[in-house]
């Protein structure tokens, strides 16, 4: 027994050797482009990440707004994800002819829907008051209309040259993107800082119909989108990973400006927003029009963090959505947040168990049993920056079954628990991961996106570099720790899709 | 006094900060004022290296030493357009088969394995009118991929088991095919602009997966897929001379066969008014997608096409649909071109049920507006302004160079064929855009195709013109023939 294992050990040591020589290659490359790094803060709090990159003259920027819609409650889910819209409706100086004017009529029409809303939450509604005041509302919307320039920010943008021009809403955060060639710096600081500094949120109920048409798109309409939203609205109770980026149709429905410009004024304040800066510039210009261009927005209290946790489970959980479609399974378990030091041996699980042709899911769900045509893990689901999931699904094969697929996820599970995993698996996490992140970082957009991120979410943009040395760190015990702690049935929630047929539905 | 003093002095700080913070609001620029921009550091090209094998094999290759890494993509001239009408799915399957199914000396699964743990990636595959190679990995495991590929290529096993897999999925794939309203929506307009048995729209069905064997896959293999008939890209950390070396060593083996594949076949496309439905009762958004045939980039006229697209789709159908109606989160108008194969033009949008009838009429409506009426001069320059002022991001990684240049030559377009767009695009006028979408645009000719839930529409569908309702049941494993053994 002892000898056995004192071999096993040379072997993994002899690996290990292996794998670190080609892992520290890599770590190299991190150090270097690490050292390139450039950093300033404002005197506001706002904080600038520059990474000088000369291969082509263009620049990329990603503006990390730090809020999701984990900092929604009741009443307003969506409405990170609608002021992502609104955002880039102008400013007091672009999308409008004439903003004083405008103004007068965009208060008019707050005022009025106000009045329309309480006048709907009456017990019985006045229906003619009502039909005049939406008749009124329309002559006034059309009125405001008169004076917008139709997505004049888009236009400004994209004529100098923006191809990348887009943002982003996730559970954490919210990020708007830009890619311009890299002599429009100033530019960009002057189109940005205005509508982050002067913001004027117009056209607002008919993008607010934009984002109900998206919300349809993406969750009604498609059956993993339902299940998605259900699962977690059933894993977590509490914690606001509950709802979806795309909120509750109904708050959709009920948001006013008022809310989108407090929700603006809470979080949007210089300390609350990392920019990430890579390409063609120079670090020194961009700090010094950073000074002159944000540094005039006035500084606010950092908004205060989430409050709601989520509690310990009592069982395990299931959720059934019956739709138009094939089964899917999804499964997931409670874990702690990107910070946290398991953070990282999740991550190996994951990988080991489920991504890439090789994982355990896919030898034996997909290649052996042949009960599912696609199987595979993740951790930091829906987010990270807060205790998460990490998920197993299956999409079972034709004629299978989801419970076939959540008995070998089950068996597979198991086997890592009591046995853990092995060195060539471990040896595939490490360089897989290490190789992911340096093929992301291949372009400006996205090494912009992993310094905001590391820097908001882990803590330090320096992280993106150095956790290349907590990849290597992971032992086989490490995943098998983190596999009996966070593995366990009791915390965990299965989603399911039925099919639903069209004789099912009439019944109902 | 002191007091006083004190205040005096913090008022004087004060007021030398108002006035450095002034001399800061002075440089600032509102976004409206002019700015004048330095010019654009000059663009590197990069050496790009165009090497053939003795074996017909083309590669183009480009050093970019920035990361140590390696990676290389291929095209081959092979497609489903070759498979046998019985046979539909014979292609996808023998393109994942030949990665997955292994070689004469190792399984798949093992390669799977070996790769994975040197964080490598081999795939093959094919589609409907090309296949593809690709590869990706660290420096310093080049050599070991370069063998596992060519024993790939040269050597396929197409193991019975993997194909058995491979027909799973298949088979999988069909059963699922009506589970999202998008998929239907795009495979069933497909099939209306191109013919519901086109080679370019058709799909597999369970008997023609049954009926593929494991002599069809080699066969097919063997027919087209072949060095002469492939030209890769190479990309990464290495001396060029040194890579081209290792690619002789390896894939110099490949057999040559230098037979032509044959051309692809033509479209004749008949231009007719159409108005097609799918029920999907379990939705309360309806995906509308109507146009007709588009055309090839080769075509002199695509230049002008592009900025027509480009005011099409966002001066007008975003401008209109979206954001002063609220009516659809994406909506666009494109007539689309392609390499060979002629392309589709189509406008689509998703929006509720209860507004489906009037979306199409105003999509209607700003298409027939485009063949009317001389767009501005405003949209003009905005259209070309966009185009040429983000052109440099066309060289923004050496990736996307060779990248390019590989797939020009593949479909045997002109080496400098962006830059000869970028030319015609730059002498745009209102009258070319004007007359490219009077020849090319329809709207009185449209296929209109309409998946959602009828009875919430707010008008009739048959507002539009006689209704032709798709069935789209998935048909069943013909009875006759003998189902495949499990």
């Amino acid at each position: 027994m002892n000898v056995k294992k004192g071999f096993n050990r040379k072997l993994v040591l002899l690996l290990a050797l292996v794998m670190l020589f080609n892992l520290s290659l890599l770590a190299q490359t991190f150090e270097t482009i690490k050292n390139q790094v450039k950093v300033h803060v404002l005197k506001n709090g706002m904080k600038f990440i520059v990474l000088e990159r000369h291969e082509a003259p263009v620049v990329s920027f990603h503006v990390y707004a730090d809020v999701g819609s984990a900092n929604e409650s009741y009443g307003i889910t969506g409405i990170s994800h609608l002021l992502e819209h609104m955002a880039f409706k102008g400013s007091v100086v672009i999308g409008t002819k004439d903003y004083e004017a405008e103004k007068k009529i965009l208060d008019e029409l707050d005022v009025l829907y106000d009045e329309m809303k309480r006048e709907k939450a009456k017990p019985e509604p006045d229906k003619e008051r009502l039909k005049e005041m939406e008749g009124k509302f329309e002559t006034l919307r059309k009125k405001a209309k008169e004076y917008v320039v139709n997505n004049e920010y888009f236009d400004m943008m994209m004529r100098e040259g923006d191809r990348g021009v887009n943002a982003y809403t996730s559970t954490d955060a919210t990020q708007y993107i830009n890619g311009l060639p890299s002599n429009k710096l100033e530019y960009w600081m002057a189109m940005t800082s205005d509508r982050f500094l002067n913001p004027v949120f117009r056209e607002f109920f008919k993008e607010r119909d934009v984002v109900m048409e998206e919300r349809r798109l993406s969750s009604e309409t498609r059956p993993m989108g339902k299940l998605i939203e259900d699962f977690i609205a059933v894993a977590f109770k509490a914690h606001p990973y509950h709802h979806s980026v795309l909120g509750h149709m109904s708050d959709l429905e009920r948001i006013t400006r008022r809310d989108v410009r407090e929700y603006f004024k809470k979080f949007y304040g210089p300390s609350n927003l990392t920019v990430g800066i890579v390409g063609d510039v120079k670090a020194d210009e961009a700090f010094k029009l950073a000074e002159v261009y944000f540094g005039r927005i006035p500084s606010g209290p950092k908004p205060e963090p989430v409050r709601t946790e989520e509690p310990e489970q009592w069982g395990e959980r299931r959720v059934i959505v019956q739709a138009r479609s094939q089964p899917i399974i999804i499964m997931g378990y409670h874990c702690p947040d990107a910070r946290n030091k398991d953070s990282v041996p999740l991550q190996a699980l994951a990988n080991i168990i489920g991504q890439g042709r090789s994982s355990r899911l896919n030898q034996v769900l997909v290649k052996e049993k042949k009960v599912a045509v696609a199987a595979m893990g993740v951790s930091g689901f829906p987010g990270d920056k807060f205790p998460n999931l990490i998920v197993f699904y299956a999409v079972p094969s034709r004629g299978k079954t989801s419970a076939e697929c959540i008995e070998f996820i089950d068996e597979e599970i198991e086997k890592i628990k009591k046995e853990s995993v092995t060195p060539e698996e471990l040896t595939k996490f490490k360089r897989s991961q290490a190789k992911g992140i340096l093929s992301q970082m291949k372009s400006n957009s996205n090494m912009a996106a992993l310094l905001t991120y590391a820097d908001v979410v882990l803590g330090d943009w320096k992280l993106l570099f150095d956790q290349v040395n907590e990849i290597r760190a992971v032992t086989a015990e490490d995943v098998k720790r983190v596999a009996n702690k966070y593995l366990v049935k009791k915390h965990r929630t299965i989603g399911e899709i039925v099919y639903e047929t069209a004789k099912k539905r009439k019944e109902q | 006094m002191k007091k006083n003093r004190i205040v005096f002095r913090v008022f004087s700080v004060f007021l030398l900060l108002v006035f450095l913070s002034g001399v800061s609001v002075l440089a600032q620029k509102s976004p409206k004022d002019k700015f004048i921009f330095a010019p654009l550091n000059p663009i590197k090209m990069p050496k790009v290296e165009t090497v053939v094998l003795k074996n017909g094999l083309k590669l183009f290759l480009v050093e970019d030493h920035e990361y140590p890494t390696i990676d290389m993509r291929a095209m081959v001239h092979i497609g489903s357009v070759y498979e046998p009408s019985s046979k539909i799915g014979l292609a996808s399957i023998t393109g994942s088969v030949l990665r997955s199914g292994g070689t004469a000396s190792i399984t798949g699964d093992e390669i799977d394995k070996e790769l994975e743990t040197l964080a490598a990636t081999v795939s093959t595959g094919i589609g409907q009118t090309s296949g593809y190679i690709t590869v990706s990995v660290l420096k310093e495991d080049i050599d070991r991929a370069l063998e596992l590929l060519a024993d790939i290529l040269i050597n396929p096993a197409f193991a019975e088991d993997k194909i058995k897999l491979a027909k799973i999925q298949q088979r999988t794939a069909i059963a699922r095919r009506n589970d999202d309203i998008g998929q239907i929506s795009n495979r069933e307009f497909e099939k209306l602009i191109y013919g519901k048995d086109s080679l370019y729209a058709r799909h597999p069905e369970y008997a023609t997966i049954a009926a593929v064997t494991r002599d069809d896959i080699v066969n097919f293999y063997k027919k087209y897929f072949y060095p002469d008939n492939t030209t890769m890209a190479v990309w990464g950390d290495f001396n060029a001379k040194e890579m081209v070396a290792k690619v002789e060593k390896t894939l110099g083996n490949w057999k040559a066969v230098r037979i032509k594949v044959p051309p692809l076949p033509t479209i004749d496309y008949e231009y007719k008014y159409t108005v097609n439905f799918i029920d999907k009762p379990d939705v309360n958004q309806s995906n509308i997608m109507l146009g007709h045939i588009g055309g090839l980039l080769s075509n002199p006229d695509y230049p002008a096409l592009s900025v027509m697209n480009s005011i099409l789709s966002f001066e007008r159908m975003f401008k209109k649909i979206r954001t002063d109606e609220g009516l659809a989160y994406s909506v666009w108008g494109s007539y689309r071109s392609g390499y060979q194969v002629q392309g589709v033009f189509s406008s689509g949008a998703q929006t509720k049920s209860e507004s489906t009838v009037y979306a199409i009429e105003l999509m209607l409506k700003e298409l027939k507006r485009m063949k009317e009426e001389e767009v501005s001069d405003e949209e003009l320059a905005k259209a070309k302004d966009q185009y040429l002022n983000s052109f440099v991001f066309n060289f923004a990684s050496k990736a996307q160079i060779v990248n390019r240049l590989m797939t020009y030559d593949f479909f045997d377009y002109p080496l400098n064929f962006m830059e000869k767009v970028k030319k015609g695009v730059e002498k745009v006028t209102k009258k070319d855009v004007l007359r490219v979408a009077q020849k090319y645009l329809r709207p009185d000719k449209v296929q209109i195709l309409v998946v959602g839930k009828q009875e919430d529409f707010d008008k009739p569908l048959s507002t539009l013109g006689k209704v032709n309702v798709i069935d789209i049941k998935i048909p069943p494993l013909r009875p006759k023939k003998k189902a495949p053994k499990k």
